[in-house]
């Protein structure tokens, strides 16, 4: 992985966090979350669209990986 | 509506920024707690990044202005200060607890993303010899999460690990007394170095929101 992909990483992983801590952690003082933040709520959109980011950069970092393996 | 960032102890003053659609903060004191609010027009229909922004960095400022804070979950807001009174009222010694549990800590997160070993030759395995493999691989996972995860846990105060739906070889956050936050980073620091072919991505220090839930029977 090279240095750039490596901080577009770091960036979207601290992304994911930040949204997931807002969204999903937290003290709920009562009752139920009335907002249904499932279905198709722009941050959750953005969250899949990062997600899959991630996802895609770690499957480079693999192939990365596996081809110096099969140099060596 | 009244929209609730955060319970606070200790904050000297309010930050100088609005929050969730430009509103002024305020202050509410409630059964001895010290809340953060603003209004809102309306009920929140749908979650937008404005939103989720706007919460997120007022949090982060009365971290940085309070000697403790239980960050409060996006997404509820309440009807009335009626309403905001009972629900604070009802729940007040546990979020006392709360405060008094995460005073004087950050939160860091890390994510270890996944790791795969090379698979060599299984379509020379048996199927026994297969599933072997596979135990092995997740032995082999399971020990080294343990082996990344133990010394980080020995610095903090309290911890979380989060489900493996994610594929993530480890996924945690850990409640770190600001006092050892210089030690939490040189571990972590210390594990990227003897774990090259790991991609550790370490994210803090946040505001306490993996600890801030509180148990009806704290």
């Amino acid at each position: 992985m090279s240095i750039r992909d490596e901080q577009q990483l770091r960036y979207q992983v601290t992304l994911v966090e930040l949204v997931d801590r807002v969204l999903n952690k937290g003290v709920v003082v009562a009752g139920d979350i009335t907002l249904s933040v499932a279905d198709g709520g722009l941050v959750y959109v953005g969250l899949r669209v990062l997600l899959s980011s991630v996802a895609t950069l770690e499957e480079q970092r693999e192939r990365a990986l596996a081809a110096v393996g099969a140099q060596s | 509506m009244i929209h609730l960032y955060a319970l606070v102890r200790g904050l000297d003053e309010l930050p100088p920024l609005t929050g969730v659609e430009g509103a002024p903060l305020e202050r509410r004191q409630i059964a001895g707690l010290d809340l953060v609010v603003s209004r809102t027009g309306q009920e929140l229909t749908e979650v937008t990044n404005e939103a989720v922004m706007a919460h997120a960095s007022v949090v982060e400022e009365l971290t940085t202005r309070s000697r403790a804070i239980l960050p409060v979950r996006f997404g509820r807001a309440f009807a009335s200060e009626a309403e905001l009174t009972a629900a604070v009222g009802t729940k007040a010694p546990a979020l006392e607890h709360g405060l008094t549990r995460v005073r004087g800590c950050v939160e860091f997160g890390l994510r270890v993303l996944g790791h795969e070993p090379p698979r060599q030759g299984s379509a020379t395995l048996s199927g026994a010899e297969y599933m072997r493999a596979r135990l092995d691989e997740e032995a082999e996972r399971h020990r080294l999460s343990e082996e990344l995860h133990r010394p980080l846990a020995l610095l903090s105060r309290a911890e979380a690990r989060f489900g493996g739906a994610s594929g993530d070889l480890l996924h945690a956050a850990y409640l770190v007394p600001e006092e050892r936050t210089v030690a939490f980073r040189d571990r972590i620091a210390g594990l990227e170095r003897l774990h090259p072919e790991l991609t550790m991505v370490c994210t803090g220090p946040w505001p306490p929101y993996s600890f801030a839930e509180t148990r009806e029977d704290a």
